[in-house]
């Protein structure tokens, strides 16, 4: 596999969409480039931001964050 | 993907002219900027890092939205995207020492666990056959989400939005679908050839000629944000 093929597939990879057979040529090709394949791959996961920023703000429940922080004070004081 | 298509008007409102994406940095990122003297992404996880819970409820406060949308497109039930943002955000809280800035934004972080959280919920739930059909119902309805709906509210983060979306728009419907399937509903190529009823190189093509087009993209909007 080539950088350019690597590149290719490292989108597939972050979204999930890779085969399992894919997966195992992929994380060959990721010891292979090294570095250059970390960073990449940290680009890629950048989609991830974009297809959540694409999405219109649902609104939460107003409970949710005053259950959540009575959680985390609890958790921090145990 | 042409630029000018990038910074046409949305509304009838004036936009900065795009910049490419500066060297040695982050090149699809999109985070939309902040107030000004507001803390950063990055300061926040690092006060919650530090155990600050004040912090987590800013995140909470900036993001919870963004978040619950992303739950809901994959679980299509308000009240179990709801208990699901409550755990997401407590799991940002205990897994916070394992978020590092080298690997990518704070926001990119959340949306990665949260988008696990909800497929596996979904998946556990064995919810997948319902909310399956209802996706179908809203398919037919609307048959492409991201690029016909197109009502916008006031709010914050709709100009990134209003870009962002117009880079996946651009796409061709049948590559649309097949990220909107990978993406959202978690499925395989293999899983997408047998629901869309196209041979599994078909999709993959789709695939990554979409996620190409998207990358590149997000690569020339970044910086008009």
């Amino acid at each position: 596999m080539n950088f350019k093929e690597f590149q290719n597939q490292s989108r597939l990879y972050v979204i999930g969409a890779l085969e399992p057979e894919e997966v195992e040529e992929f994380e060959k090709a990721r010891k292979k480039f090294g570095k250059k394949a970390e960073d990449y791959i940290g680009e890629c996961y950048g989609l991830h931001e974009a297809f959540a920023l694409s999405l219109r703000p649902a609104k939460a429940s107003g409970a949710i964050k005053g259950r959540l922080m009575a959680m985390v004070r609890a958790r921090k004081e145990a | 993907m042409g630029r000018s298509k990038l910074i046409s008007p949305v509304r009838g409102k004036p936009r900065k002219r795009a910049r490419l994406a500066k060297s040695g940095a982050p090149a699809v990122s999109v985070v939309p900027q902040l107030e000004p003297g507001a803390p950063s992404d990055l300061d926040l996880m690092n006060a919650i890092q530090a155990e600050d819970p004040d912090a987590l409820a800013q995140l909470y406060d900036r993001y919870n939205g963004i978040l619950k949308a992303l739950i809901l497109r994959v679980i299509h039930n308000e009240a179990e995207a709801d208990d699901l943002l409550q755990e997401i955000f407590m799991e940002i809280w205990n897994q916070a020492k394992n978020f590092s800035s080298q690997k990518g934004k704070p926001l990119g972080w959340m949306v990665t666990l949260a988008r696990r959280r909800a497929i596996d919920g979904l998946r556990k739930k064995q919810a997948y056959a319902r909310a399956e059909e209802r996706l179908q119902n809203e398919t037919e309805q609307q048959p492409d989400a991201w690029a016909h709906n197109v009502t916008e509210e006031e709010i914050v983060l709709s100009d990134t939005r209003d870009l962002i979306r117009k880079v996946i728009a651009g796409l061709p419907p049948a590559q649309q679908e097949a990220i909107d399937l990978a993406f959202f509903r978690g499925m395989s190529q293999r899983e997408i050839a047998a629901k869309t009823n196209t041979p599994l190189g078909t999709v993959k093509t789709r695939l990554e000629l979409g996620l190409k087009k998207i990358y590149d993209g997000l690569k020339e909007l970044r910086g008009e944000l």
